[in-house]
């Protein structure tokens, strides 16, 4: 599996004068640059931005002078419960969601490595749902999970045969977060099942012959062998995942508005609600900030287990 | 050989067969309904097959009003903001990849900034770059578009790039830079042809994840420019949903999608996870 990461640093070496090196090094830096001003663009210059406005407030909807309130937003943020509602919502999205898209993906990763040739075909079909915009899979799922006309609500009452009367998905607040999250395992699930798929050919076929001959049970190869080995990938895997459910947007703003309620409302979509529709521009600034530093947290984390797997690679 | 034994075959085939229903079902499911007059999409019980096999929801949805939504424009906006995007992010990320890889710019620590910036939540910096763009007189624009995309494309294809960079062998650029070879020289030549596969995977990834996206489409633009995600969304009119016409807009806008999972499968994993897995 370690040569399966990314690592394999072939960097030129010099067997040449040191002021020729010199030059090259000089001009290795320019070929950086343009990269490093367009991202330093998203990164620093909107941190700078975001903090010199967070100790403003600005209600656009009321005046556009700008008023200096010091930490005020920072208290109004951390006081606001329609923002730790949305906290909770995502966390919601992002350990639930994606717990699941990782059992479930595992879980079709392993019987497609008991299928043969076809494999590829099965892969690429399965894949589909990854590769559409999400604004796409929304609608599609709105449409699917309509009480009146929906293709899913008439399937379950014609199965239980009428006994069971499905809820209103989206305009349930019980059942609207939960049909976010299904509409994202719809789309993620697939992610999880190809990249585990990749970490299961990895495993030599000869180790586990060998755990068979040994007299080792289905799942104890599993658990002994195929889990520590899959590892590694399965963190890749969360992580990329996480990042992108709690940056979810795109379906809160197709599907449910956010509604009923707040009951919807994940960070991103309150953080645009602030900004773009009540136009409070400092709050949104901190909250934006707050975000940061939350994500900031996390990329930590990424980044240590990244530098760890090097080490054991 | 390793044989899985047939009943267990049988079994796992019958249980991804019923997973793949679920996860095909939601696109036949618009292939249908992107044929169904408005009558059949509300109709209940609903409608599976529809009557008639026309295209009046696909010309309805491509026709420029006030036949249409403007579907065609929507095309266009989106291959101009995703052709453009692609080309730039891969341009400005090979450079960046070629020197990371090679000369180690900046250390790993740099690398990782870089990929952190990946993890930038989009949000967190729409409105500041709203703001920019609103002062650069940019806001409903092609480049406000392809400049925000491309910020955002660009951890991806730099960290793409460098894994194809470092898989490729250094002593022919070495050879090439003794020869007397500028470092541009060798970069064009030499490194350039040899990761011709990074290259387009990382064009066509830049590219669907431009097509696909959302955010920037939905605050950066107004009516100039209007890519195909912002259309479809506009299709919720104020008195009736057209849903027929979202389904054909939505198969039109899936098509590029379709064709990479269905083609390109042995990059995926490679694009998917940022070069960090391989297969």
């Amino acid at each position: 599996m370690a040569d399966k990461l990314a690592f394999r640093p072939r960097t030129i070496r010099f067997s040449i004068a040191s002021s020729v090196e010199r030059r090259y090094r000089t001009t290795a830096v320019l070929f950086v640059l343009p990269a490093l001003v367009l991202l330093l663009a998203i990164t620093i210059y909107p941190l700078i931005r975001t903090l010199s406005l967070t100790v403003m407030a600005q209600e656009l909807t009321v005046s556009p002078d700008a008023e200096y309130v010091g930490l005020q937003n920072f208290q109004k943020v951390l006081a606001d419960g329609r923002f730790w509602n949305a906290m909770q919502n995502t966390s919601f999205l992002v350990v639930v969601g994606v717990a699941i898209q990782l059992v479930a993906g595992t879980g079709l990763a392993l019987l497609l490595s008991e299928i043969g040739r076809s494999r590829s075909v099965w892969v690429s079909l399965f894949l589909i749902p990854v590769m559409i915009a999400p604004v796409v899979a929304g609608f599609q799922f709105r449409v699917i999970l309509n009480d009146s006309f929906g293709p899913l609500n008439y399937l379950i009452k014609w199965v239980s045969g009428g006994l069971i009367s499905p809820p209103a998905w989206l305009a349930d607040p019980k059942t609207a977060l939960f049909s976010i999250m299904l509409t994202d395992l719809w789309q993620w699930t697939p992610f999880m099942l190809l990249i585990v798929l990749a970490g299961l050919q990895s495993i030599s076929v000869e180790l586990l012959e060998a755990a068979e001959v040994d007299g080792a049970s289905y799942w104890q190869t599993f658990w002994r062998i195929k889990i520590p080995i899959l590892l590694p990938v399965i963190i890749i895997g969360i992580l990329i995942r996480l990042m992108d459910t709690f940056k979810t947007f795109d379906l809160v703003y197709l599907l449910t508005g956010g509604g009923p309620g707040s009951s919807t409302e994940t960070i991103a979509y309150y953080t645009y609600l602030n900004g773009f529709k009540f136009f409070s521009m400092g709050y949104t600034a901190a909250m934006a900030f707050v975000q940061l530093v939350v994500i900031i947290l996390v990329s930590r984390a990424f980044l240590a287990i990244q530098n760890r797997q090097q080490k054991v690679g | 050989m390793r044989r899985t034994r047939p009943a267990v075959r049988v079994m796992a085939g019958i249980i991804l067969a019923a997973a793949l229903v679920f996860f095909l079902f939601p696109v036949i499911w618009m292939f249908l309904t992107s044929f169904k007059t408005q009558a059949e999409v509300f109709a209940s019980p609903p409608v599976f097959i529809p009557g008639q096999w026309n295209l009046n929801n696909y010309a309805g949805a491509l026709l420029p009003p006030p036949n249409g939504s403007g579907g065609w424009a929507g095309i266009r906006d989106s291959l101009i903001v995703s052709l453009s995007t692609a080309v730039v992010s891969v341009a400005v990320g090979a450079l960046a990849a070629y020197s990371l890889a090679r000369y180690r710019v900046g250390g790993q620590q740099f690398s990782f900034w870089i990929l952190s910036t990946r993890m930038f939540p989009p949000v967190a910096s729409a409105l500041p770059l709203f703001l920019i763009f609103k002062e650069l007189k940019l806001l409903d624009t092609y480049e406000a578009l392809i400049i925000a995309n491309t910020i955002f494309n660009l951890p991806f294809a730099i960290w793409l790039l460098k894994g194809f960079i470092e898989d490729s062998p250094a002593e022919l650029e070495e050879a090439a830079l003794i020869d007397g070879s500028s470092i541009f020289g060798a970069f064009w030549r030499i490194t350039l042809p040899l990761i011709t596969p990074g290259l387009v995977v990382a064009l066509l990834f830049s590219f669907i994840f431009t097509w696909n996206e959302f955010m920037f489409a939905l605050l950066l633009t107004r009516k100039a420019v209007r890519p195909l995600t912002v259309i479809i969304p506009s299709l919720v009119g104020g008195h009736e949903i057209l849903w027929g016409q979202i389904a054909a807009a939505g198969v039109i806008a899936i098509i590029p999608g379709t064709l990479l999972a269905l083609f390109l499968q042995r990059y995926i994993v490679r694009g998917l996870t940022m070069g960090a897995l391989k297969s």
